[in-house]
Order: C-alpha cells, then sequence, then structure tokens
C-alpha cells in the first residue's frame, strides 16, 4: 500500500483503487508497488507539473460570460482511475451491445415502429419527444447506423457494480480531453508507463475517421470527410480542432459548405468546389440546416437535409437520432436489447420508476424522499428533486407535480458515486467519479480504451460537470499480471 | 485549402500591413511638422486626405481640423473602419479564427500588440509618447512578419499573407506620393524657400516607409520629387515599390490554383506603370494615375474574390 494512504477513509463508498487500509484493487496493485514510497509532497509535483503541461499544450475549454468568452485552463487530477483490463472487456461488450439496441430503436422509430406495435414502449414515449424528426421518416442508412458516436456515463454504486446513468447521442463531447490527459500522464509518470502495461489510448482519432468512412454513401473509395463545427465561440471548439487535425480532415463552418441543385453538398476550397462525402457535424439538429429546422440558424447549411435525404452525403450523427437520447427512452434501453437482439443486457441500466406507470408511481410518491426525481424532457439537471436533501416543501411540490403530470417525470434512487484518491491540499482524499467512454459505430463498432473520468474535486460533492467544480483524471485500463 | 481560411488570412495580413503604415502616416506627418519653417502652413488634415476619408471626418468631426481630431480619427477611432485601431482589431479577430493553421506565437504576439495598445492608446494624444508608441507598434509588426516568414512553411496559407501583405503595401506606397503631391500643390513659395521645402518633405516620406536609405544608395543626388516617384513606383528591386509588390505578388499566384486571370491582370499592370510617363509633381495628372493604380489594385483585390474567396458556384 501507499504510505500517503495511511489515513485514507473509503467512508463505505466502492473505492476504484483500494478495498481497505490493508488491500488495493488489482488494476491499483502495480501503481501502488511502483509509487508505495512516494511521500505526498511528490504528489504535488506531479499535480503542479501536470498542470504546467496543460497550460504549456494550451488544453482549455471555454466558458460563457458577458465579458466574452474566456479560454480556461482544463483542470485535471493527477492521481489515475485504473480499471482492470478484464473487467473493462465486458463493459466494452455490453456498450457495444447497447449502442446496436439503439441504433435498431431509432431505425424502427423512423420505419417500421415494430416495437410500438409489439406494446414495449408506448408511442406516445416518441411522438411527444421533442427531438423526434418527422423529417427522419423512412430513411435508411448504411449499417443501420444513425448514432455513430455515442458518449455513455457510466456511474458505480456502493457495491462497486456498474450502471450506466445516461446515453448522449447527440454531439457527445470530450473524447479530446481524454487524449490530452493521457499525454499530459506520460510526462508526469513516465516511469510508470514503461513499468505497467496500460492500454493505449490514441488510436480514437484514426479509428474515429475509419468508422466516418465507412459511412460514405457511394463513390467510396477516398471520402472526403469534414469535421462541422459552429465555429469558435462553441465551447468544444478545441476538441472540433483537435479531431480535425487529428484526422487530417478538413475543419468546416455552415458557410464553408453549400448544396447545389444536383443535391450533393460542396465545401468551397481555393481550387474550386469540391463534393464532401461525410459530415462529423459538432452543431445540433435544429441549427443544421435552416430550410429544415430554424430558419434563423446561420450556423447551418441550406439543403444539408435534402442532399442526406437523396443519400449523398452521410451526416454522423444522424439527423433525428437525439430521439434516443431522452430519460424516458433511456428507461426502455433493457427491453430494447431483448426486443432487438433477443440477448439480455450485459450492463444494467440504474434502476429507473416512471411515473406514468401506476405501480411505479406508488412506488415513487411512497419514497419520494429517497429518490432522485428529474423531469422526463429537460436536460443540464434543470428541474431536480434530490429526495435526500429535500425540505418537506420541495417535497410537497414535486408531489403535486407528478400526480399532476405522471409522463413527465421519472425517479431513480440517489447514487453513491465510487470514488478514487485524488491530490487535495494536504493529503490523497477519496473524490467522487463517473466515467464516459465513447463508443463507435459504423460498418464495425469500437470503444475507447477507458474513457473520460470525471471527477467533482470539492468534498463530498457529486458533481463531475467541468463548468461546476468538476475536474478529471486519467484512466488506466490496466492488463493485470494474473492475465498475461 | 478552404476559401474561407484562404481569405481570413489575406485580410489577416493586409490589416497588420495596414496598422503598420498607418503608423508609419502617423509618425511621419508628426516628424515633419517639426521640421517644416514656422513660415509654411501646415495642415494636419493632410492625414484625412491620404486615407480618403474626407466624408467620414466630416460627419464625425464637424470638420474641425485640429491635431487631435486628426490624429483620433486616424489612430483610435473605432467606429472609423480604417483607423490604426480598428484595423488592429480585425487582425486579432482573423488571427484568432485561424489559429488552428498559423504558429502558435502569431496569435500570442497579435493579441500582446492588441492588449498594449488598447491600454495605452492615451499616450497617442502626447506628443512624446505618441511617437514612442508608434515606433513600438511598427516594430511589433515588423516582427509578426518575420516570425510568420522564419516559423511557417511557404505553403499556400503564408502565400496569401504574403499577397494580403503586397496589395495593401502597394496601395499605401501610392497614397504616400499622393500625400506628397498634395503638400507640393497646396504651398506656393519663393524659390529657394520651395527647394528647402521639397527636400524635407521627400526626405520624410521616404522615412516614414523605411525607403530613405534604399533610395539614397540608388541615386545620389539631392532628392527630387521626381526619382522619388520612380523609385516607389517603378524600381523592381526596393521591397515597397509598387512594381516590386506586382512582381511578387506574380510569382506567387503562379504557385496557386487558377490563378491565370490574376497573373494576365498583375503583369498588365505592372507594364502600364512600368511604362507611364514622367508626370509632374503636384499636378492633378500624378493625382489621377495615382487614383488609377489604387482602383486596379482594388480591381485585383475583387479578383482574388472571383477566383478563390467566393468563386461563382459550379460543381
Amino acid at each position: 500500500m501507499l504510505k500517503t494512504l495511511d489515513n485514507y477513509s473509503v467512508n463505505g463508498f466502492f473505492d476504484e483503487a483500494i478495498i481497505d487500509s490493508n488491500h488495493s484493487r488489482p488494476a491499483a496493485k502495480p501503481l501502488f508497488s511502483q509509487l508505495k514510497d512516494t511521500p505526498f509532497n511528490s504528489f504535488q509535483e506531479m499535480q503542479k507539473s501536470a498542470e504546467m503541461a496543460i497550460a504549456q499544450m494550451g488544453i482549455s475549454f471555454t466558458v460563457y460570460s458577458d465579458k466574452g468568452n474566456i479560454d480556461r485552463l482544463w483542470p485535471f487530477d493527477a492521481f489515475p482511475r485504473t480499471i482492470e483490463a478484464e473487467e473493462w472487456n465486458s463493459i466494452t461488450k455490453g456498450l457495444k451491445q447497447r449502442l446496436q439496441a439503439l441504433n435498431r430503436f431509432i431505425e424502427d422509430v423512423y420505419n417500421e415502429q415494430e416495437i410500438f406495435k409489439a406494446g414495449i414502449v408506448p408511442l406516445e414515449v416518441i411522438t411527444s419527444s421533442k427531438d423526434f424528426r418527422p423529417e427522419c421518416i423512412g430513411m435508411k442508412l448504411k449499417h443501420n447506423s444513425w448514432a455513430n458516436i455515442c458518449g455513455s456515463d457510466l456511474v458505480r454504486d456502493a457495491e462497486g457494480k456498474v450502471y450506466v446513468l445516461e446515453d448522449n447521442l447527440r454531439v457527445p463531447s470530450g473524447v479530446s480531453y481524454m487524449l490530452e490527459n493521457r499525454a499530459v500522464m506520460k510526462q508526469v509518470m513516465p516511469e510508470v508507463f514503461r513499468d505497467m502495461n496500460i492500454l493505449p489510448v490514441d488510436q480514437y482519432p484514426l479509428q474515429l475517421l475509419s468508422m466516418l468512412r465507412s459511412l460514405c454513401p457511394q463513390n467510396c473509395d477516398n471520402p472526403e470527410v469534414v469535421v462541422l463545427t459552429p465555429g469558435i465561440y462553441n465551447s468544444a471548439y478545441y476538441e472540433h480542432a483537435y479531431l480535425a487535425h487529428e484526422m487530417g480532415a478538413e475543419l468546416v463552418e455552415g458557410s464553408d459548405l453549400v448544396v447545389l441543385e444536383d443535391d450533393c453538398v460542396y465545401m468551397r476550397n481555393i481550387e474550386g468546389l469540391k463534393q464532401v462525402d461525410v459530415i462529423y457535424r459538432r452543431i445540433d439538429d435544429a441549427f443544421m440546416d435552416p430550410e429544415v429546422f430554424r430558419a434563423d440558424s446561420a450556423l447551418g447549411v441550406p439543403g444539408l437535409i435534402r442532399a442526406w435525404k437523396a443519400g449523398n452525403v452521410a451526416i454522423a450523427n444522424a439527423p433525428g437520432c437525439g430521439v434516443a437520447d431522452d430519460k424516458v427512452v433511456y428507461a426502455y434501453v433493457p427491453e430494447m436489447i431483448r426486443f432487438y437482439l433477443d440477448e439480455e443486457p450485459l450492463i444494467d441500466n440504474v434502476p429507473t420508476y416512471l411515473c406514468d406507470r401506476e405501480e411505479d408511481r406508488n412506488y415513487v410518491l411512497d419514497h419520494l424522499n429517497e429518490l432522485v426525481v428529474k423531469p422526463a424532457n429537460e436536460s443540464g439537471g434543470y428541474g431536480l428533486l434530490i429526495g435526500p436533501r429535500a425540505s418537506e416543501e420541495e417535497l410537497a411540490e414535486f408531489r403535486a407535480l407528478i400526480l399532476d403530470n405522471p409522463r413527465n417525470y421519472i425517479a431513480q434512487p440517489t447514487l453513491n458515486l465510487s470514488t478514487v484518491p485524488t491530490v487535495c491540499e494536504e493529503t490523497l482524499e477519496p473524490r467522487h467519479v463517473d466515467l464516459r467512454p465513447f463508443i463507435l459505430q459504423g460498418e464495425k463498432s469500437y470503444v475507447t480504451a477507458g474513457g473520460l473520468t470525471r471527477v467533482a474535486l470539492t468534498k463530498g460533492s457529486l458533481v463531475v460537470n467541468s463548468s461546476q467544480g468538476g475536474g478529471s483524471k486519467d484512466t488506466w485500463i490496466v492488463v493485470t499480471e494474473e492475465n498475461t | 485549402m478552404l476559401s474561407r481560411v484562404a481569405e481570413r488570412v489575406y485580410w489577416l495580413a493586409r490589416y497588420i500591413e495596414r496598422v503598420e503604415n498607418t503608423a508609419r502616416l502617423a509618425k511621419v506627418h508628426s516628424q515633419l511638422m517639426f521640421d517644416l519653417p514656422k513660415s509654411i502652413p501646415f495642415s494636419w488634415y493632410g492625414l484625412v486626405q491620404i486615407t480618403s476619408n474626407e466624408e467620414y471626418f466630416k460627419e464625425t468631426y464637424a470638420d474641425i481640423r485640429t491635431e487631435q481630431n486628426c490624429m483620433a480619427m486616424l489612430l483610435t477611432d473605432r467606429d472609423n473602419a480604417a483607423s490604426l485601431f480598428t484595423s488592429l482589431w480585425w487582425a486579432r479577430e482573423n488571427i484568432r479564427t485561424t489559429r488552428d493553421i498559423l504558429p502558435r506565437e502569431a496569435w500570442v504576439h497579435i493579441n500582446e500588440l492588441y492588449l498594449m495598445v488598447k491600454e495605452q492608446q492615451q499616450d497617442f494624444n502626447d506628443r512624446t509618447k505618441r511617437n514612442a508608441l508608434l515606433s513600438k507598434i511598427i516594430r511589433s509588426c515588423q516582427a509578426f512578419n518575420g516570425m510568420l516568414s522564419g516559423t511557417m512553411s511557404h505553403n499556400d496559407t503564408y502565400r496569401f499573407l504574403k499577397l494580403g501583405m503586397l496589395i495593401e503595401r502597394a496601395d499605401m506606397t501610392t497614397r504616400l506620393i499622393d500625400e506628397g503631391g498634395l503638400y507640393v500643390s497646396q504651398q506656393a513659395f519663393e524659390n529657394e524657400e520651395e527647394a528647402h521645402f521639397h527636400s524635407i518633405l521627400w526626405a520624410h516620406l521616404l522615412r516614414s516607409i523605411s525607403a530613405y536609405f534604399m533610395y539614397r544608395l540608388e541615386y545620389q543626388t539631392e532628392i527630387s520629387g521626381q526619382e522619388v516617384l520612380q523609385f516607389l513606383t517603378q524600381d523592381q528591386a526596393f521591397a515597397r515599390s509598387v512594381s516590386y509588390c506586382l512582381n511578387e505578388m506574380d510569382s506567387l499566384a503562379k504557385q496557386l490554383p487558377n490563378a491565370n486571370a490574376l497573373q494576365a491582370a498583375t503583369h498588365s499592370l505592372l507594364a502600364k506603370i512600368q511604362a507611364s510617363h514622367t508626370l509632374d509633381i503636384g499636378s492633378e495628372q500624378l493625382h489621377e494615375h495615382l487614383d488609377w493604380i489604387q482602383g486596379e489594385l482594388s480591381a485585383i483585390n475583387e479578383l482574388l474574390y472571383d477566383i478563390w474567396f467566393n468563386p461563382k458556384q459550379v460543381a
């Protein structure tokens, strides 16, 4: 064990590195034996050198404010999060399974609608969804693949069991930070990398490129792939530029593209117009094509949906796939896996109560002070009730809200997120984490080796969001000796 | 290369060149002011005329031709599209949105320059401080060009940067000659006084574009307006002469796609400038000739749009 961890207390949570004061988890063992005599001030130095590397490499994210947009340095913790390769392998299978089912679902939504006819998912779930796009009805896509890039958030409960908390299918971000985190850690702990068997993460941009190329709808000897960004003022612009750069693809804005009368998409080059075959779009559905969605969008490309429907260009993620990125739809994913794939889900959902079902609703109303209640159609943590921390008035208010419009609410148990040792002011202390791996699906499926571990840097906090005091850690998928 | 990106780096370089030239113009005008005999009436308004801002000046400054108004319009006025500070602001915006294809230091350099000018713009009101600040700005622009030349691949991006710098530079050179002519035409002197005034004037104009020394190497006689005119329009070797800029633009265009029309335009303009007859300094014909060159340069700018930045959409 690490000397520095002598006073470390896991407090009844599942810690990713430590079982108890005498035992570490197998994935962390090689790291601990490397660092066993390392005093705390060496960890502080590692933390400083990580922060310097981040400043030098200019890894930033954008924060919006009235005084203009500011590039902030990426908050990072130098103590890595470790996961055993064997466990990761089975998580990988579960993530691929899940995305396959979700893609079958989206295709079904816009075509035969069999899952609704079979009575497994109520049709109102999609007809009431603001992300259902009637324009997509009847579309069939290559490899039946609509959500090509998915970021699923994983959490562990106090017993260490892994759940999917949500699937981000619109324009998930964060993967560039996963890559940069690794680059930083290689500078901070070079010896550890030499002596440990940690799976590399840096194939992601090439896997992404090869997935995007596999979507090319026609004449695909050498497809032209571009990254479509809303531009410099988007908070993820850094990532757009990073991925375009790593893939050797053009980073384009809406005004760089034009759809001509032949319903093909072209980019304006100094050599003239050049046809574009695959667009990795990083702008929301609503802004993509002013002819179809928001007419006031200056970010989009008029005619883009026309070109897509004519089968002249692939768009990843496909328009309309946000219909599956919805808290009520989420609740049905295990059913989808059974229905479309005839398999049992390999990773569970966080148990979710749909207040529209009488049985669920009664349970929710009886256990309101133990549950987290979320509106189905909001994102970003708006209108949330955290039962254990709510006042009597708030509980009464939500009771009324649920009874008034049960379809609009879901409830989940309060999660005790797992922890990882983190470099704090005095010593290494446990902080809560989640994990966002990225899953690709085109001709083949791919899952990143690990993903982006987000950590709530404030003691006791469960909020891992980078705009709200969250940071990140490098995630190591470790091949342990027993498995080699 | 994307048309949008080409257009942005082209304008980035034009704006930087404009910042530098505007600073030079303001500096030489102040210097001239100190050197001319008291008997010669001298107007700050020349700064307004040379930058073709007469209309704007009338509207915004009620045509009150004080040093302060003229300098404010030229240097700090954010509403004047052609002021030094506006140009610098645009240069910064253009580089901010093309950071991914330029060396990282490029952004840092221009951002620092912008912040410095923004912070110290009060200094433009004080003649001594003004000079020091203008010199700093000029040096910073030169360092920027040197850094790009020394750290960038000389690829299409670099070619569009150079095209922007050259066309702006050629344009400014014609405006400077025009300014000289304007003074000459406006003053009536006794013979002896006139010769004295002219030599001070031309020396200053040459210095304003760092041309004095190179001119001296070329012409060892007394400075004459006629020879300055020749040197700044027809010389093939001096980096700020119009002919040199056109030659350079031609050899850059050669390496870019679809450049035939542009090459034809630069050739034709170059040939006409080389063949132009001697025109009297201070004459209306000279002013028209310089106006005509500016018009041709502006047509070349349009041509860049037709060929590269915003071509007709044909698949």
